[in-house]
């Protein structure tokens, strides 16, 4: 857990405070050093080929990732817990009509759903972050349904409506904080799973827009250099790789503990 | 070569743990030994571990036909284990491989010492033997076709299918409903007796032990407290620990013991039906309860008594108005309560239940506390809601700084006082009790039941007694009704109901449990 908690920790810290520290910015040009190396005229990781500083531009083009990330996993966080939770709690032809709808959203090619929403109403990066969450509150939706109809059949909640709690309340006050440590263990599941289809849209030219930047973006021009300049290609892969594996990592752990504590 | 099993010593230890010590006894060919004590004692880690089924360490001596067990290795173990013991375990249900037939489970058991293929007509006469019927279709059946029961007699059946000399049964009949618990019991010690099988048992119900075991170790926190003739230890327990916990096991060859009086009648049940749609596309209607009425007194426990699946627990909660009911009318000195979401906060703090499984029936996430206070906040009047936590956590006998700690640090005997307390608090006149004693260790459940005895003196509570045991019941409750397949076949005082049994099912309820 620590290494893995750690290395997310650093990214998410340099990503938040790198670019006030730095002299440069993720747009601006320095007219008299363009695509530099490493290490030349106080740019760090050199510039690329309109003499934008990469460094600047690799923390800036991690935070949009990771707050699109972020965004998205909220979106589906409070689609499909809400969601979940009602089909499981009232059940019966409700639930039905419910997880129905959700196996007819999953059989959508869903990026191509997420690429058709760019087309028509054009890029942003509200839309971004929408349409993945769109996308992620399926499978979230079924792990709460789940779990809330394990925990309906536990006796506290008979011993709830015995103490005369209305259902809304049980609901709330019972059901919801049980349901809350697997919901945040998946959310934490879904981040790098976010971080890795918001790339795969940026690097297809359909995410953020320049001159912001995101490591998808990075990557792909990256990869139109990496003959002459593999440092490009390979920092902001290796940043992406590094983000994504840990933060796997980090939740799986978390979700495994969880279970142990709950048995 | 000496035969039988020999114990000398025997310590188990757990990683830095020792579980049990300085265990000794001798089980002699054909004879059988019970361990026996509360959970925790060390009886399973005793029986197991020395075979090698178990996550201890053990140290010691144990001599199996000569051969000293411990310390072996893997192979030989395994191969003692396959040549001359057989075992059978607590879990019916988990025990069979869902996809094998019968008839495979039993090849195997038969041939994992190097025994002949066993033939058809040698795997029938094994089903015979533990008393299925129709052995024959059996042998290609898959586990989930069988009931709880059925399984267990496979599993023994698979246990014997290589020919023992020894079996280890850990618990076999207690994940077994009460009527068959006698059966398989008697089961097991007829096969022993025919085959001149030993049997090294494993069980917490002393009850059952007392009439099969020839000899009883009394195990209590990794020690033998005391051991001797079953019947001896059973009739005059030598020691504090064995009169504590003979005294906790109820039985019906008992004295009655007086119970407070009773007053007018409260609860007036009659004619209650309930149903469920059966699970599946084509629903159909599964018949819960049938046409069942009874009447409760101030301060009279009536026992409600079947095997599983009988509709006793489902019975108690329409009347409670937690659960559905079709039809039927049940009321309150002559009020009538409406069904389930239509009952007013009074009518719901009448009748609070207290269920099988105490942690399971309080929020994890919730403090004490907070959880007895769950009912004061519903339903009582603004008035009486300062009635502290602690107050109650002392009428229950739990200490008052348990308010501010969560369930997961509670033992199951403190966990059902919490129940208790949160169902007391919102003043209840009825109190239901859904196998409330069942779940606990036999010293555990008796300080729970004489709990219940002091709040019915004390606060004139009536209740309605759930329960699978019948010598329980007998000791605990004025009139018993016993239920069968949804209806109430018998109901009397507990006197009448024992000199004179009516019905099929009690006669069968009180075989079982003698």
């Amino acid at each position: 857990m620590r290494p893995a908690l750690l290395i997310v920790a650093l990214i998410v810290f340099a990503a938040l405070l790198g670019p006030f520290l730095l002299p440069y910015d993720h747009a601006s040009i320095d007219w008299d050093s363009v695509r530099v190396g490493l290490f030349t005229d106080g740019h760090l990781l050199g510039t690329d080929d309109l003499g934008r500083d990469r460094l600047a531009r690799l923390l800036v083009g991690t935070r949009v990732t990771l707050s699109v990330a972020l965004a998205a996993a909220m979106v589906a966080l409070v689609i499909g817990v809400a969601w979940g939770a009602i089909a499981g709690w009232v059940g019966g032809r409700t639930d039905e009509l419910m997880m129905r709808i959700v196996d007819g959203l999953y059989a959508l090619p869903f990026m191509f759903v997420v690429i058709l929403l760019m087309v028509v109403f054009g890029r942003s990066i509200l839309l971004v972050f929408l349409g993945i969450g769109f996308v992620e509150w399926l499978t979230m939706a079924r792990v709460v349904r789940g779990q809330v109809i394990a925990l309906k059949q536990r006796p506290f909640i008979l011993a709830a409506e015995a103490a005369g709690s209305p259902a809304r309340a049980t609901l709330l006050r019972h059901i919801l904080p049980n349901v809350a440590g697997v919901a945040v263990a998946y959310l934490m599941l879904t981040v790098p799973h976010v971080v890795m289809i918001e790339s795969f849209l940026s690097f297809l030219g359909l995410g953020v827009q320049e001159p912001l930047t995101s490591l998808g973006i990075l990557v792909n021009e990256g990869a139109e250099e990496m003959d002459m300049n593999p440092a490009a290609l390979l920092l902001p892969g290796g940043v992406l790789v590094l983000l994504i594996a840990s933060l796997t990592i980090a939740g799986e752990r978390f979700r495994d503990r969880l279970a142990d504590a709950t048995k | 070569m000496s035969e039988g099993y020999v114990v000398r010593n025997l310590r188990v230890c757990v990683g830095d743990h020792v579980i049990v010590e300085d265990i000794s006894f001798t089980l002699s060919p054909g004879e059988i030994v019970a361990l026996a004590g509360a959970s925790g004692a060390g009886k399973s880690m005793s029986a197991m571990t020395p075979f090698g089924l178990s996550a201890g360490v053990a140290s010691g001596s144990a001599r199996l036909d000569g051969i000293d067990m411990v310390g072996l290795p893997e192979r030989e173990l395994s191969r003692i284990r396959a040549e001359k013991v057989g075992f059978v375990f607590q879990q019916p249900l988990t025990a069979l491989t869902p996809h094998r037939t019968v008839g495979q489970h039993l090849h195997e058991a038969a041939t994992q010492a190097g025994g002949a293929k066993p033939t058809t007509d040698v795997m029938v006469a094994m089903l015979d033997a533990v008393g299925l019927s129709r052995p024959e279709e059996r042998l290609a059946q898959y586990p989930h076709r069988l009931s709880g029961g059925e399984r267990q007699r496979v599993l023994i059946a698979a246990a014997l299918a290589h020919g023992p000399r020894y079996l280890v049964a850990d618990e076999p009949v207690s994940a077994l409903d009460a009527a068959l618990r006698g059966e398989i019991m008697a089961l097991l010690v007829r096969l022993c007796r025919e085959r001149g099988m030993a049997m090294l048992l494993v069980s917490h119900d002393l009850a059952g032990i007392e009439h099969h075991a020839d000899r009883l170790l009394l195990l209590d926190s990794g020690k033998v407290a005391e051991s001797g003739s079953a019947k001896q230890i059973a009739s005059s327990p030598a020691t504090d620990y064995g009169r504590r916990l003979m005294a906790a096991t109820p039985r019906l060859s008992e004295p009655l013991s007086p119970l407070p009086e009773t007053g007018e009648v409260l609860l007036e049940v009659e004619g209650a039906h309930v149903h469920f749609p059966k699970p599946g596309w084509r629903r159909g209607r599964l018949d819960a309860v049938l046409d069942a009425s009874l009447t409760l007194a101030k301060g009279e426990t009536l026992a409600l008594v079947g095997g599983s699946g009988s509709g006793k627990s489902t019975l108690g909660r329409a009347i409670a108005g937690l659960g559905p009911m079709a039809s039927g009318t049940v009321r309150w000195q002559g009020e009538l309560l409406p069904p389930r979401q239509r009952r007013s906060a009074e009518h719901r703090g009448l009748i609070q239940p207290v269920f099988q499984d105490p942690l399971a029936s309080l929020d994890p996430r919730w403090t004490i506390a907070d959880i007895i206070g769950e009912p004061l906040r519903w339903l009582a009047p603004d008035a009486e809601r300062h009635r502290p936590a602690q107050d109650l956590l002392e009428e229950v006998g739990l200490p008052r700084d348990f308010a501010s700690r969560k369930p997961a640090s509670l033992s199951g005997g403190q966990a059902q006082r919490v129940a208790i307390a949160r169902a007391l608090s919102a003043n209840p006149e009825m109190l239901l009790l859904d196998e409330a004693t069942s779940a606990l260790d036999p010293l555990v459940a008796d300080g729970v039941v004489s709990l219940f005895g002091r709040l019915q003196r004390e606060r004139g509570l009536s209740m309605l007694f759930i329960t699978h045991d019948l010598a329980l019941a007998r000791r605990t409750a004025h009139r018993i009704a016993v239920m069968e397949a949804g209806r109430i076949v018998e109901c009397g005082s507990r006197e009448e109901l024992f000199a004179n049994p009516q019905a099929e099912a009690t006669k069968r309820l009180i075989a079982a449990s003698g």
